[in-house]
């Protein structure tokens, strides 16, 4: 029978896993609304980066203001603009030492955006699909993001489709905020290059 | 107020359905990224059976090992880069999980939504489908596997035309199945797959 | 920490599973047309409940008005097979409030559904969001308050940008609401649905 002790550390796990996916899920709500600030609040100020899409890498918490609050957020939502991002499936894996943990998610958006740029030109509806891999850590009792890394699948017109048209309006890193550094994997359907889950197999390990 | 050992009997509790939604969303992701050797390996070396759409019911671990790797899993045969088209994208979603009073023993009822693509009669197409799960899950050596995976299609349709106009493409080609499906009945039949619990409240 | 905060912590954990569970068989119950097993997920003390713009139906007659009257038709669960419901629950944030009786849930959903509009069978894509009341009577979870809060809903054919709103539905022959809807502002009116949280780093 366990101790109380173990009983603790287990109830703990249990809950940092519920933690981080309401994290995750707040996450997804406030980017829904555009409201960048607060997504920027929710990371660490020691974070690590984040990287969507072909955007880049933007790196620390100056580079995650930057992303959000720059490039994003460079111009406030217009009449018609929208981004749902349908954040789903997550699989958390606590780390061992309880202070930091990683998640897989799926994501399935629903976009009215332009797509000759980030933020000018004609609106198009759009399908987006993707995954993420991301990186939490646990601050003074909190979970905060450490590292956002989002693989785009394909984002295509409502009238097409990803097979006809995998993806449209990506246009790589910005010459007005850039990035830290170029796209580590940018890779969308059909390139049939898979991102790899973070977890070990649940029964054998590999 | 509870002792040690009852506490204990709660965690454990909350430790499995943590574990057992984590291992359908595995699942998930594992035949996304066409893992199929890893999909069998989440599945007990008793297994019941897999029953998928209009594949049709696969019994016991070499019927998993038949669906998986020799039929999806074409026997293993390495794809050409001028097949990476052909993909499947599976949500798993809203989990309902129950475990059985024994602790070793559970169900799961899930809704799964998809992007797919693959060759059907020869052309390329792209599908929206939907189906649901009623799963059955069993607790070996501490770990928890799937005992019976039980897919139900909703519809299949193509990405142009919709559920309404098209509620299924056609038949999928054959696998050598052991048995017909059990209850392959498509939208717009208005079959009901039916639940593993009770009423939450009622209890009927 | 001692015993009897651990099972304070289990016992919250608890809570929040049941919760999501509650969400998700509510769903399922929708997908089958199951309206009095909906209505019976409802405490006896509802407060409300209020979706697209049918309006503010106030406490359990006005659940069953709302389930049973206006969107079941007074027809026992799913008697026009090509009627389709498909609400995929997705993202739920729940929070339990510090007496453990009541508690609040956001979530999204997606849906994919096929019914008359006007004298047409449609088949549409739908988007909302919940903010749901809960509240635990006899120690079981029910609902509250439902709010969906509906984004847009549009025809498969057109899609959100084209048609966002098919039309309305705020009129029903003999079924009446008790108050007009509170927030009815599909896109793109730009209508941010209030969040029952704070930040969870600033807390504002």
């Amino acid at each position: 029978m366990a101790t109380l002790e173990e009983l603790q550390a287990r109830i703990t796990r249990l809950d940092d896993i519920k933690q981080v996916e309401k994290l995750q899920r707040i996450y997804g709500y406030y980017l829904d609304y555009f409201e960048y600030q607060k997504v920027v609040d929710l990371f660490s100020d020691n974070c690590e980066s984040v990287e969507v899409a072909d955007f880049g890498v933007y790196r620390g918490k100056a580079g995650v203001k930057r992303f959000y609050l720059d490039l994003l957020g460079g111009k406030p939502p217009r009449v018609g603009e929208l981004s749902i991002g349908m954040i789903m499936q997550g699989v958390v894996d606590i780390d061992p030492d309880g202070r930091t943990a990683k998640g897989r998610w799926y994501c399935m958006s629903i976009e009215a955006k332009p797509t000759i740029s980030l933020h000018e030109g004609e609106l198009r509806q759009l399908w987006g699909n993707g995954i993420y891999e991301n990186e939490y850590v646990k601050e003074n009792g909190k979970w905060l993001f450490k590292k956002v890394f989002y693989f785009l699948n394909f984002r295509t017109p409502y009238e097409d489709g990803w097979l006809k048209v995998p993806v449209i309006g990506q246009h790589g890193s910005s010459s007005e905020v850039p990035p830290d550094a170029p796209p580590t994997n940018y890779a969308p359907y059909p390139s049939g290059i898979h991102l790899q889950p973070h977890y070990k197999h649940p029964i054998t390990g590999k | 107020m509870m002792n040690l050992e009852d506490l204990e009997k709660q965690v454990i509790r909350m430790e499995d359905i943590q574990e057992i939604e984590n291992l359908q969303r595995r699942y998930g992701y594992y035949f996304d990224t066409r893992n199929f050797q890893a999909i069998v390996d989440m599945f007990s070396d008793s297994a019941d059976s897999a029953d998928l759409e209009s594949f049709g019911l696969f019994r016991g671990k070499e019927g998993i090992r038949r669906l998986y790797l020799d039929d999806i899993g074409r026997g293993g045969r390495p794809r050409y880069p001028s097949e990476s088209w052909i993909s499947t994208v599976i949500f798993q979603i809203g989990g309902v999980v129950n475990l059985d009073p024994s602790g070793v023993a559970a169900r799961g009822r899930w809704q799964t939504w998809l992007a797919e693509t693959f060759l059907y009669g020869g052309v390329p197409r792209q599908y929206w489908v939907h189906g649901y799960y009623e799963n059955e899950y069993v607790k070996e050596r501490g770990k928890w596997f799937f005992k019976k995976l039980f897919w139900n299609v909703t519809f299949f349709t193509m990405f142009e035309t919709g559920w309404l106009t098209q509620p299924l493409v056609g038949l999928l080609p054959m696998a050598n199945p052991d048995g017909p499906p059990t209850a392959f009945y498509p939208y717009p039949s208005g079959y009901q797959f039916p639940y593993h619990y009770n009423h939450p409240i009622t209890g009927e | 920490m001692n015993l009897e905060e651990l099972e304070k912590s289990v016992n919250l954990m608890e809570d929040i599973q049941e919760i999501e569970n509650l969400q998700r068989i509510y769903a399922y119950y929708f997908d089958l047309q199951m309206w009095e097993d909906i209505i019976d997920l409802f405490s006896d003390d509802a407060e409300s409940v209020e979706i697209v713009d049918h309006g503010l139906f106030l406490g359990k007659e006005g659940v069953k008005k709302m389930y049973w009257g206006w969107i079941g038709k007074g027809i026992r669960s799913a008697n026009q097979p090509w009627i389709q419901f498909i609400i995929t629950q997705i993202g739920g944030v729940v929070d339990i409030s510090p007496d453990g009786k009541t508690a609040w849930g956001r979530w999204q959903t997606w849906l994919c559904e096929a019914k008359p509009f006007g004298a047409f069978p449609k088949q549409e894509w739908l988007h909302g969001y919940y903010e749901n009341k809960y509240v635990k009577e006899n120690g079981k979870w029910l609902f509250s308050k439902l709010h969906w809060n509906n984004t847009f809903c549009s025809p498969f054919e057109d899609g959100w940008l084209k048609t966002p709103l098919m039309g309305l539905m705020n009129y029903h022959p003999t079924v009446k609401p008790d108050a007009p809807p509170t927030a009815f502002y599909p896109y793109p009116s730009g209508y941010h649905l209030p969040y029952h949280y704070n930040h969870p780093i600033t807390e504002k």
